[in-house]
């Protein structure tokens, strides 16, 4: 993966090759810089790999158009991010709802409830982001990545802008989630205490993987 | 999806409807604009045709513009016996003068004026009301006055206000017109068959008919005007009736209207007049358009890291491009709702500006079609505005979310010149299916808006295209200002320098402020050089040997006394008098004209006139021969001619573009009709003649002898010095009183008075377009807010002091207003050549002292918008700015 800075080209990642098999929770890890946020994105389908391809259900993402990996990724891919990136002028259970409302699967409200509640926000129903911490925000962003019960979730730095205590329990509403939905889990992390409730932590390092370990489930 | 689009967009503008201000604006100026103009032009189609009998004057109007023949007579008296009402009116040019003592030739105010006469039955009006101050009955007003009268006859007379300020005289006071005295019985106030005041050669009197006969007038071969108006029954066919009178009249040269044909000349001034006006209305909402495109721009920019995350979550672009599309059309809508609003407010101020222009039964009722079109002529101009800064949606990666730094960077390229910039926008254009056909709608809505406006295709399609030349050729001349700006080093000022480097960074809309504000100061520029020459040729450039009166109607035994009088006044005796007759075109070629055919046709004028036919034994001043020849002096006294051979047809000198469009060429006969006896001959020469010498000029001149047995009267022109003038005119309206004097000056006046009527309306709303110019930089401005407060702290941190500061964004908004006020009257003196050119075929003159206002004007303008836009960033503090990073 190389990316342009002006007239600069800068070699993010190289020589990446991993495979993860379905329902597995796997933590990507590493120093800043190291290329784990553009990884994601590249899973995500949010970048294009300069070379290489990407794999997804049996899918090879790398040669969709625009369209067509924004239809995919509405139904295969959830994204949980640092920041939350809620739409601010959309109340918590509108914030929910939307992907469902992008799939054009109707206002989607009843399921926004339900998940809502599951990540304990049953109060919260008609804030808006503004109106919310930053736990309770995350929280939303969990419920709106779940809510198309996509098969393959990835978060980056999922508690990076959370105090610990708010982190922990945000992460175990992903996990509980992440169980029950079966989904395939990848997370970017700095925090290795989450990183080691992983099944398999790949570490990287100046854009490649130096470490890929299986933990003891 | 729909759901989803307005919601967000509900929310969107209610959370932050502050900052979309200016866009309503942008968009409400402009359909203001359209719909004060679609409304006024919706009433005066209603004081047309709603009170279309009114301003006729009745169903049926015979006109003629010479005394009735018997045959005429006949008809009429017929259809008095058919249960038809008859009403008869007479129309003339007179003199009237204040009836005193003291001799003519010692007074030194002017004691005569020229009036339009109308000379009323007992049966006026048939339709409407008239107004007179005091509201008594026309016949008691108009009656004969045996006693209170310096002489008899004496009758009772209405007159315009304007007449009783012009010779000084007031209820009450005596005039004379003709062989009678009159009395001013009343005031008009309003006449519901004026059509139009746009030409007048004086103030309204109106007399009675009987009054009319006293007054010894009317004469043979006077220019007078009579109508009768016919009102049927209603139960009559009037189609029927038209057939009929058509058929009885054809050989009487009479015009016959209904109230149906609705006077098309007048509807054809007002339906240009609105046709303009409302092309200026589409200037404005294109200019407001550019304040929405910034907008949008802007907000897309700001909107980012939304676009990004909606991204993320799987919408693709044409998504979000719905979704703020149908917050922009949200936003457009409410927009063109305020400007229905103002637009039915500034519809209340037209007439007052066009006042003497409109007929006089002009009512203001705001109609909701006009309101309602404008609604959807300003949405349909958000989204061809809307649409280009929109597909910037597509190339917002989603990547951003994550990594902002690195991929805007790599949206700026290094610069390249400009034809491969351009290449490349094109190429990429070309390969880009979305963008060939937003390209496409864009181009299709403006145009359909332009079409719609000026209801024509042709018409639309120079409109939209001058539109982009004048855009292209204001952004390509501010593309020269800024590379020379660029060429010039400020390394002393550094507030100076970073005022012309902000002028240059992109996200700026420097070039759009420019645009919009340069559009505005080129319409200005054109209106007001296009209206100075006009004026300037109605006041000043009359030629010196232009005369200073024309008197008309003077009988063949007053040429004596005429000669006499004017020798006595002007001791270089320069004047001239000629013999004329009235006439109608017939045949050509012995081929029957018939009027009805050519009326309300372009040019179809030359057909319907009243043409008044001299004859020269040699070729007048101001006239040059083009075709043919002059007919010789010495066959005329050759004795073999003197007495010509009974089947000679007499030979006509045609003016040629009389020539050209009534079909004429050497040898053609022409049949005129001169009171009621036909006419014939022959085209032995065409002429051009120099209209603008003010001189005696005519379509028409035979050879001399031709018209001899003819009703001839003359008419004379007189050079007069300006301390003569008044006491010639009291003189000849003392001993001819029949004589109609015009002052020529008097005549310009009046024109230019209407043309400054117009002109003022016309500008008003170029003004607008400067202001909508004005919100369009106030809006460009407010959407780089955020960066600017941050500059802003950081020069005060470092210890920019406030006036400094106040320097820098002066000098900024000073160069937009120079750059603009530059291009913006490069191009209105482009634009002003090329009308005064191409249409009026006049010279055009740089007038350095308008262009100069006009710069600094501009200045000023971009200054203090700019100033009022930003100087509430100036009071914020830097800490509490620098803190929220």
């Amino acid at each position: 993966m190389q990316l342009s800075a002006g007239n600069h080209a800068v070699q993010i990642l190289h020589d990446i090759s991993f495979e993860v098999s379905a329902k597995q929770v796997l933590a990507i890890v590493g120093p800043s810089g190291s290329g784990k946020s553009t990884l994601l994105g590249l899973l995500a389908g949010l970048d294009h790999p300069t070379h290489g391809s990407i794999h997804i259900h049996g899918t090879n993402i790398t040669t969709l158009a625009e369209s067509a990996m924004a239809h995919f990724r509405r139904q295969h891919i959830g994204y949980v991010f640092q920041a939350f990136h809620l739409i601010p002028t959309l109340t918590a259970i509108e914030n929910v709802a939307l992907p469902l409302e992008l799939q054009g699967l109707g206002t989607g409200e009843e399921r926004a409830k339900s998940l809502l509640q599951a990540v304990g926000l049953e109060q919260r129903f008609h804030h808006y982001p503004i109106q919310l911490s930053g736990g309770e925000q995350q929280r939303v962003a969990l419920a709106r990545a779940f809510i198309s019960q996509p098969p393959l979730l990835l978060a980056d730095e999922p508690t990076g802008n959370l105090d610990s205590t708010t982190g922990n329990l945000v992460i175990d509403l992903l996990w509980q989630l992440h169980e029950q939905h079966d989904s395939t889990l990848i997370l970017v992390t700095h925090d290795r205490t989450l990183a080691a409730r992983a099944q398999r932590i790949l570490t990287l390092q100046d854009g490649a993987i130096v470490h890929d370990t299986a933990l003891p489930s | 999806m729909l759901l989803l689009s307005l919601k967000l967009a509900w929310r969107e503008t209610a959370h932050s409807w502050s900052r979309f201000v200016f866009f309503f604006l942008c968009i409400a100026l402009g359909v203001g604009a359209i719909v004060a103009v679609d409304l006024f032009a919706t009433n005066v189609e209603e004081a047309i045709l709603g009170d279309a009998r009114g301003l006729l004057g009745g169903d049926i109007e015979l006109s003629w513009r010479r005394t009735m023949s018997q045959n005429g007579q006949d008809v009429l008296d017929s259809l008095s016996e058919r249960q038809i009402t008859v009403s008869h009116i007479t129309e003339f040019a007179a003199m009237a003068a204040v009836e005193s003592d003291q001799p003519h030739n010692q007074r030194t105010k002017a004691a005569s004026q020229l009036v339009e006469l109308k000379a009323l039955d007992s049966l006026y009006p048939l339709y409407g009301s008239l107004l007179v101050e005091p509201a008594e009955s026309i016949e008691q007003l108009l009656a004969a006055l045996p006693t209170g009268c310096q002489r008899t006859p004496c009758f009772g007379a209405i007159a315009q206000e304007s007449l009783l300020i012009r010779l000084n005289v007031s209820l009450g006071s005596e005039l004379r017109i003709g062989q009678t005295n009159f009395i001013i019985t009343g005031i008009l106030g309003k006449e519901p068959d004026k059509i139009a005041t746009a030409f007048s050669l004086g103030p309204r009197i109106m007399i009675s008919r009987e009054a009319l006969d006293a007054t010894e007038l009317v004469k043979t071969g006077s220019r007078i005007h009579e109508r009768y108006r016919l009102r049927l029954l209603p139960s009559e066919n009037l189609e029927r009736w038209l057939g009929e009178l058509r058929g009885r009249l054809s050989r009487e040269g009479v015009q016959i209207s209904s109230y149906r044909d609705a006077q098309p000349r007048l509807r054809r001034f007002l339906d240009q007049l609105t046709l303009y006006l409302g092309l200026i209305g589409m200037t404005i909402l294109w200019v407001g358009g550019i304040g929405v495109a910034c907008t949008i721009q802007g907000f897309i920019t700001q909107k980012t890291p939304i676009i990004a995350t909606l991204k993320t979550l799987g919408a693709d672009s044409s998504q979000i491009i719905y979704i703020y599309l149908t917050q922009s059309l949200l936003l457009g809508s409410i927009g063109s709702l305020a400007g229905g609003m103002l637009g039915t407010g500034l519809h209340q101020g037209l007439p007052l500006l066009l006042q003497g222009i409109i007929p006089e039964t002009f009512s203001v009722d705001p109609t909701l079609t006009p309101i309602l079109r404008g609604i959807a002529v300003g949405t349909l101009a958000t989204l061809a505005f809307s649409l280009w800064p929109l597909l910037a949606i597509r190339s917002v990666s989603p990547s951003l979310i994550f990594r902002q730094d690195i991929d805007r960077a790599t949206i700026h390229t290094k610069s390249l010149s400009w034809v491969v910039t351009l290449m490349t926008i094109l190429k990429n254009w070309w390969y880009d299916r979305v963008q060939r056909l937003t390209s496409l709608l864009i181009g299709g809505s403006l145009l359909g808006l332009a079409v719609w406006q000026a209801h024509s295709l042709t018409l639309g399609l120079f409109f939209a295209g001058a539109f982009i030349v004048g855009i292209l050729a204001l952004l390509g001349g501010t593309s020269v200002l800024f590379w020379i700006l660029r060429h010039i080093h400020f390394p002393q000022l550094l507030l100076l320098r970073h005022s012309t480097n902000n002028l240059q960074r992109p996200g700026n809309f420097t070039k759009a402020m420019t645009l919009a504000i340069g559009i505005g100061v080129m319409l200005m520029t054109t209106l007001i050089t296009v209206q100075q020459t006009l004026l300037n040729l109605i006041e000043d450039q009359i030629p010196s040997r232009a005369p200073s009166f024309f008197f008309i109607d003077i009988q063949p035994d007053q040429q004596a006394p005429f000669r006499q009088i004017v020798e006595q006044h002007i001791p270089d005796s320069d004047y001239d008098l000629v013999p004329v007759v009235r006439s109608r075109l017939t045949a050509i070629d012995e081929q029957t004209i018939n009027p009805e055919d050519h009326k309300g046709k372009r040019n179809g004028w030359y057909f319907t006139r009243e043409y008044v036919v001299t004859t020269f034994q040699s070729l007048p001043k101001d006239n040059l021969l083009t075709q043919g020849q002059w007919w010789d002096n010495t066959n005329l006294q050759n004795p073999a001619n003197d007495s010509p051979a009974l089947n000679h047809v007499p030979l006509v000198s045609v003016e040629e573009d009389a020539a050209k469009h009534l079909g004429l060429s050497l040898g053609s006969t022409l049949t005129l009709n001169i009171q009621g006896v036909p006419f014939t001959t022959k085209v032995s020469s065409l002429r051009s003649v120099d209209w603008g010498s003010f001189s005696m000029n005519f379509f028409m001149i035979v050879e001399p002898g031709s018209l001899d047995g003819a009703p001839i009267t003359y008419i004379a022109t007189a050079r007069v010095p300006k301390t003569v003038q008044i006491p010639l005119q009291q003189a000849i309206v003392a001993a001819m009183p029949n004589v109609t004097a015009i002052h020529v000056g008097d005549v310009l006046d009046n024109i230019a008075k209407i043309f400054r009527q117009l002109a003022m309306g016309i500008q008003s709303l170029a003004v607008l377009c400067l202001i909508t110019g004005a919100v369009v930089m106030i809006a460009a401005i407010s959407i780089n807010r955020y960066r600017r407060v941050h500059e802003l702290a950081i020069l005060k941190a470092l210890g920019g002091s406030r006036g400094l500061l106040l320097f820098s964004l002066g000098t900024e908004f000073g160069l937009i207003g120079g750059f603009a006020g530059l291009v913006g009257l490069g191009l209105g003196c482009l634009l002003s050549w090329s009308i005064l050119y191409f249409f009026f075929d006049l010279s055009w003159a740089m007038n350095i002292s308008v262009l100069l206002t006009g710069l600094l004007m501009t200045i000023v303008l971009t200054l203090v918008t700019g100033l009022l836009g930003t100087y509430r960033l100036l009071g914020f503090s830097p800490l509490s700015v620098l803190r929220q990073e």
